[in-house]
């Protein structure tokens, strides 16, 4: 008998439709799966791609400095400005540096850094590669010997996997500057205090897992905004879905990466 | 060269060798069977133009040819080799000597018409310096006849313009084979011929042979040696153009009764 899935009913509320909906998600998931295990087999093989790999860092890590930069100085002074009154109620406002420090270097930097990249860079590979791919593009730098995979899709995720690690330390560095300018709004803390603050009570176990963590953001962000992109069907209609769903599931992805790590600096004795 | 009533020289100079033989070729997507057992051969220095209305899967059949598309059987025989059986690196070589024109030209919109013509150079020339590859871009220009755009962005060209790039840039590693999809689709008549024209003329001046894919009769009138019928997956019927606008099977006389 044919079911009907007429429009009165929203699809989640149908068994069929549910289960079907079940199996796209596991097959979108065996595909990244399968897309990530070619990256892995291409990556280490010739020929490499550098001055196409020089050309993505350029883009994925110079050209997000000034959204970081910005977004880290709001989010230092904002951070600062919101805790104080807390602080003060405990009689603790000199710890706000060690505070916002801690704050900054161990989780909401590498975290708000991935999710504007995911936005910013994510979405811009999905979009750059969806077009390519529904304009025969790639295609065509297959047909003229060129292996895409290699150089579009191995550059693109080498690039924003080295780069993110770097706007990471770039995003604390403002963050904690702002931090500075946010104390300063209502009290008076000399430059050296405030460094001497922050930086005896940082130890390199806040600094090492968030680093180590944002190599995978970097990760999550170029093989998902490569795998939408190069996966994308439907003309300019798929363009637009292959840049949004990247963004989607690219911070969806860094948050579960964000979990996992987390639960392992835990068990390791780091948090 | 043979000189038809309409002025344009068609290639007539064509081997005996077969460059591209094609046997029992299918290929399906899902239930749908696009090609079932579809069989050619392609001489050195002929133009083959393969006929068909749109779905039929002549797109499907050259995309076969180079490699994008894996059939479900057959033989794809290009240069003596076994398309098929030929790994990752052994394929890219021999793309090297297939030139593929695209239907919607395909250029790289991120770079400019130099970078585009020089793209497959830089992988595959790698010893040719700059002052050599500088000069080979020029001259693929000037057989298209648009140096002044080298540094235009492909957005900046019109239709015809793109068109004789993607010639230019399919024709600047000097193939030996060259894949037409649709080249005169979306164009007007006068720069549908006058691509049929310098499509012929490269032809003539480089020794290609090559496949044309299209549903217009006027480019198989212009350029063709043979015309294949691709009609349900197979080659229906095969003869040249006016062999063909006299043929009385009703397959073939619903594209000349269209004209």
């Amino acid at each position: 008998m044919d079911v009907c899935f007429g429009p009165i009913w929203p699809g989640y509320l149908r068994p069929m439709a549910r289960s079907q909906t079940v199996r796209a998600f596991v097959e979108e998931v065996g595909d990244i799966a399968s897309f990530t295990g070619r990256f892995f087999r291409e990556v280490f093989r010739p020929r490499y791609e550098w001055a196409e790999l020089l050309r993505q860092s350029f883009i994925n890590g110079y050209r997000s400095l000034p959204l970081v930069a910005v977004t880290a100085f709001i989010m230092g002074l904002v951070l600062t400005v919101q805790s104080r009154p807390t602080l003060e109620r405990f009689g603790a406002e000199s710890m706000l540096p060690l505070m916002v420090a801690i704050s900054v270097v161990r989780e909401i930097g590498p975290v708000i850094t991935a999710l504007i990249c995911a936005g910013k860079i994510g979405s811009s590979i999905g979009a750059e590669l969806g077009s390519m791919k529904v304009t025969e593009q790639i295609d065509a730098m297959e047909v003229s010997g060129t292996n895409p995979f290699k150089y579009l899709v191995v550059t693109r995720v080498v690039s924003t996997t080295l780069m993110l690690p770097v706007l990471v330390v770039f995003a604390d560095a403002i963050a904690i500057y702002a931090s500075y300018i946010g104390v300063n709004i209502k009290g008076s803390v000399s430059w050296s205090l405030f460094h001497q603050q922050v930086f005896d009570s940082l130890v390199f176990a806040d600094f090492l897992p968030a680093f180590i963590k944002s190599f995978f953001f970097g990760f999550a962000i170029g093989i998902v905004g490569c795998y939408k992109g190069f996966n994308t069907k439907n003309g300019t209609e798929g363009v637009g879905q292959a840049s949004h769903s990247s963004v989607v599931v690219a911070s969806l992805v860094i948050f579960v990466i964000d979990l996992i790590a987390v639960q392992i600096t835990d068990i390791l004795g780091y948090n | 060269m043979e000189k038809p009533a309409h002025g344009i020289e068609r290639p007539l100079v064509i081997g005996e060798e077969v460059v591209v033989r094609i046997r029992g070729l299918k290929k399906a997507f899902g239930t749908n069977h696009v090609l079932r057992g579809f069989d050619m051969d392609l001489h050195q220095g002929e133009n083959v133009m393969v006929l068909g209305k749109s779905g039929s899967g002549k797109s499907v059949l050259i995309k076969c040819i180079i490699g994008l598309l894996e059939p479900d059987a057959g033989i794809v025989d290009v240069l003596g080799q076994d398309m098929l059986a030929l790994e990752h690196e052994a394929l890219d070589k021999m793309r090297v000597r297939i030139g593929f024109l695209f239907q919607s030209n395909a250029l790289y919109d991120s770079m400019t018409v130099r970078e585009n013509l020089e793209f497959p150079m830089r992988r595959h020339m790698v010893k040719m310096n700059t002052a050599e590859r500088q000069e080979r871009v020029m001259r693929a220009l000037a057989d298209v006849g648009l140096e002044h755009t080298v540094d235009l962005m492909p957005s900046e060209l019109s239709g015809g313009m793109r068109k004789r790039i993607g010639l230019a840039r399919t024709l600047i590693m000097r193939p030996e084979i060259v894949l037409y999809d649709e080249p005169t689709t979306g164009l007007d008549p006068i720069t549908s011929r006058e691509i049929v024209e310098l499509m012929l003329d490269l032809q003539r001046e480089y020794g290609t042979s090559s496949i044309l894919i299209s549903h217009d009769l006027n480019v198989a009138k212009l350029a063709a040696n043979q015309v294949i019928v691709l009609h349900e997956g197979t080659a229906h019927a095969q003869g040249t153009y006016e062999q063909l606008m006299h043929s009385t099977d009703p397959v073939v006389r619903r594209f000349f009764d269209s004209l």
